[in-house]
């Protein structure tokens, strides 16, 4: 009796932890900085289009989002880099899938100057240099006589992972770079500071002069606009993800199909990034 | 880790100002001196670069904070056996007092993990564990050096004490597993799962890995050896694996021998494994994500129930029980493994696990269908509810009886 009784309870237990969570709480967005102002935008005029859908956008970076994805609050998971291997061998441990990976959008990591900076073009491999803390001063670039200031992103953020194993081959951040919790920031620092270099998404250029990147120094550089994203001749084009856990349905499916449906695709265009068709 | 950001946003706060604020006092405070400032561009940039020197200086030790990552979990479980009775036992030689209730409320793991990522190429790992005797002990570290002539630094070599590399189940962490305990041949073969030695990973292409390791060999919970070698020999281990991600198989090879103290030499006999492992995944539509996954281990292992397994010897041929060669018995063992969630909350998992320690003999197979159900109330929880129909054939009289050993396990988790 003892032991019905106390496995009674248990299971008694177990029910009430898990009552709550059946409760209904729109769709949740969590990730990528970069993709925040345009899920923001889809959200609004999802929300709009269809009355009583509640979509909540957090930010965070792409690694965070990822995480809330494997523990499960988020519904949606908005990323600006691939899962890595471990990321998903997490979610495989915990919900037996490999995730769904959604492209949503496409992006030019744009470089960012200061409007008054003389270096027009920069070849991937300067990049690296810069980045790495080889490079440390514009003239070494044709610029002014100064020192390179580098603004970078947190570790958490999938642009960071994205330049550093595109642009900088796996190599290690220069000590120096000052990390910022967002493109915004990146891009506000960037705009004060006649020193400043930063990267980010393509959405955020403004106030700033993007640099044109060469993939080597015998070709021309290469701005990221819609025709050279589309045509992959800028040579850091990446795309935007939504990852899930498992095949989207319900609400879920609902926002998706919506967002990569021509309407949802125009709101790509509106906010600067590209569309994926 | 925390304050990173708001350092991070102090510091562009700063540099924001220093463009549009007008000059006033001076102070010790950065933001004051820059206030102080005169309004020439040069002034400006000179503390400009000051308050850059200084944030890098807090940046320099934020980035260090960060790469200190503190994780693990805790298990508290209720076990509820079926033969528990509620009195105490004296048996063995010399007597010795045996309780015999088994339910019990107890804590299972206890496990903190601090990781080091001292550089992209190199990583530093101390775990320790204090549940079920409430002793800490140091359960894993070691030193991971990563190659740098990869983008993803695909291979690595680690020196340490480390999860033994074979198979499938030993190297997944308790934290994740669906049943509250591994395998009955697992357990046997590797007892705490660790072992001292190195290891190398190469991870060849995203499907490919392969992983070869060199070992003492005794493991981390050898009665005798868990802190030595007896042997100059070092075990060797291999393991090749193809990941499809949706399908997973792995051959795994370990090779060694143990020494057996006896009256006269040391006796070394083999201790070999063989194991084959895969794992399929699914999704079932409106349901969830679904595994299949199944392991099979072969070879020679000291049998500590050897002696007893021995045919008695004929007469006037002495003892058999000094024959090195009795000492190791060739075993089979394995399980299947059932897993299906029920959206993000709920899972069931199913699992028959075998055990057979030696082949040649009779009536000392080991059995056992496990069955659980796991609740997830939050990102962080894991209530785990299981049921171990276990078959152990134990002499009794002139017959063989299956001991009424059937077990209920609740088990809360937490894992940070």
């Amino acid at each position: 009796m003892k032991t019905l009784r106390i496995t009674g309870l248990a299971i008694a237990l177990v029910a009430l932890a898990t009552t709550p969570l059946i409760a209904a709480r729109g769709v949740t967005l969590k990730g990528s900085d970069t993709m925040v102002i345009l899920a923001q935008r889809w959200a609004e005029e999802y929300m709009n289009s269809h009355s009583g859908e509640v979509v909540q956008v957090t930010g965070g970076g792409s690694g965070t989002g990822i995480a809330s994805l494997i523990n499960g609050t988020t519904d949606i998971c908005m990323s600006s880099r691939p899962m890595k291997p471990d990321e998903k061998k997490k979610l495989r441990d915990r919900y037996q899938t490999m995730g769904v990976e959604l492209p949503v959008a496409r992006d030019g990591l744009t470089i960012y100057v200061h409007e008054s900076n003389p270096v027009k073009e920069l070849t991937l491999e300067q990049l690296r240099l810069v980045y790495t803390g080889a490079t440390t001063n514009w003239k070494q670039l044709g610029g002014a006589d100064s020192r390179i200031v580098l603004y970078s992103r947190e570790n958490s953020s999938g642009t960071y992972v994205y330049f550093k194993d595109h642009v900088l081959k796996g190599q290690d951040y220069a000590a120096s770079a000052q990390t910022l919790p967002g493109t915004a920031a990146v891009v506000n620092a960037v705009a004060r500071d006649p020193n400043g270099i930063g990267y980010g998404g393509a959405a955020y250029a403004k106030g700033i002069r993007e640099v044109a990147v060469k993939k080597d120094a015998q070709v021309p550089g290469v701005l990221p606009t819609e025709a050279t994203i589309r045509d992959g001749s800028y040579p850091i084009t990446r795309s935007l993800f939504f990852y899930t856990r498992t095949k989207p349905s319900g609400d879920v499916k609902a926002l998706v199909d919506w967002v990569l449906s021509e309407e949802g695709q125009k709101v790509v265009t509106k906010v600067g990034y590209f569309p994926i068709r | 880790m925390a304050w990173s950001r708001p350092a991070c946003g102090c510091a562009l706060m700063l540099v924001m100002a220093c463009a549009v604020s007008p000059a006033r006092a001076q102070d010790e405070t950065p933001a004051d001196t820059l206030q102080a400032a005169p309004g020439s561009t040069d002034e400006r940039s000179a503390q400009i670069e000051s308050i850059v020197e200084q944030l890098q200086a807090i940046q320099s030790e934020v980035d260090k904070q960060k790469r200190f990552k503190f994780s693990g979990y805790l298990q508290a479980r209720y076990e509820n056996a079926e033969d528990s009775d509620d009195s105490l036992r004296i048996s063995g030689t010399p007597p010795a007092v045996t309780v015999a209730n088994r339910n019990r409320f107890y804590i299972r793991r206890a496990r903190l993990k601090l990781t080091y990522d001292s550089s992209p190429l190199s990583q530093g790992v101390i775990y320790f564990d204090g549940g079920t005797d409430r002793t800490v002990r140091l359960l894993e570290a070691y030193v991971t050096l990563l190659d740098p002539w990869t983008v993803e630094h695909r291979h690595s070599l680690t020196v340490g004490q480390f999860n033994v590399p074979f198979g499938y189940e030993i190297e997944r962490s308790s934290s994740v597993r669906e049943l509250p305990e591994r395998s009955r041949a697992e357990n046997v073969l590797f007892p705490g799962e660790r072992d001292r030695g190195l290891k190398v990973v190469s991870q060849w292409t995203d499907q490919l890995e392969t992983v070869v390791s060199v070992l003492n060999g005794g493991g981390i919970s050898h009665p005798l050896y868990a802190n030595t070698d007896p042997t100059g020999m070092k075990d060797l281990t291999g393991r090749v694996r193809w990941s499809q991600g949706v399908f997973d198989v792995a051959a795994s090879y370990y090779w060694g021998d143990e020494a057996t103290p006896l009256v006269g030499p040391d006796v070394e006999t083999d201790k070999t494994r063989l194991g084959f492992d895969a794992q399929i995944f699914y999704e079932a539509p409106s349901i969830g994500g679904g595994t299949l996954r199944g392991e099979f281990y072969s070879g020679e292992n000291l049998n500590a129930d050897s002696l007893r397994a021995l045919a008695p010897p004929p007469a006037g041929q002495g003892t058999a029980l000094l024959r090195p060669g009795n000492l190791a018995t060739d075993f089979v063992g394995g399980y299947v493994m059932w897993v299906q969630n029920f959206g993000d909350r709920a899972q069931v998992a199913v699992r028959w696990d075998t055990f057979d320690p030696n082949v040649d003999k009779d009536h000392d197979e080991y059995w056992r269908l496990g069955t659980g159900l796991n609740f997830f109330p939050d990102g962080n929880v894991r209530i785990t509810v299981s049921y171990d129909f276990q078959n152990t054939e134990t002499a009794g009289g002139s017959l063989y009886q299956d001991p009424k050993d059937n077990l209920w396990t609740i088990q809360f988790q937490h894992k940070f």
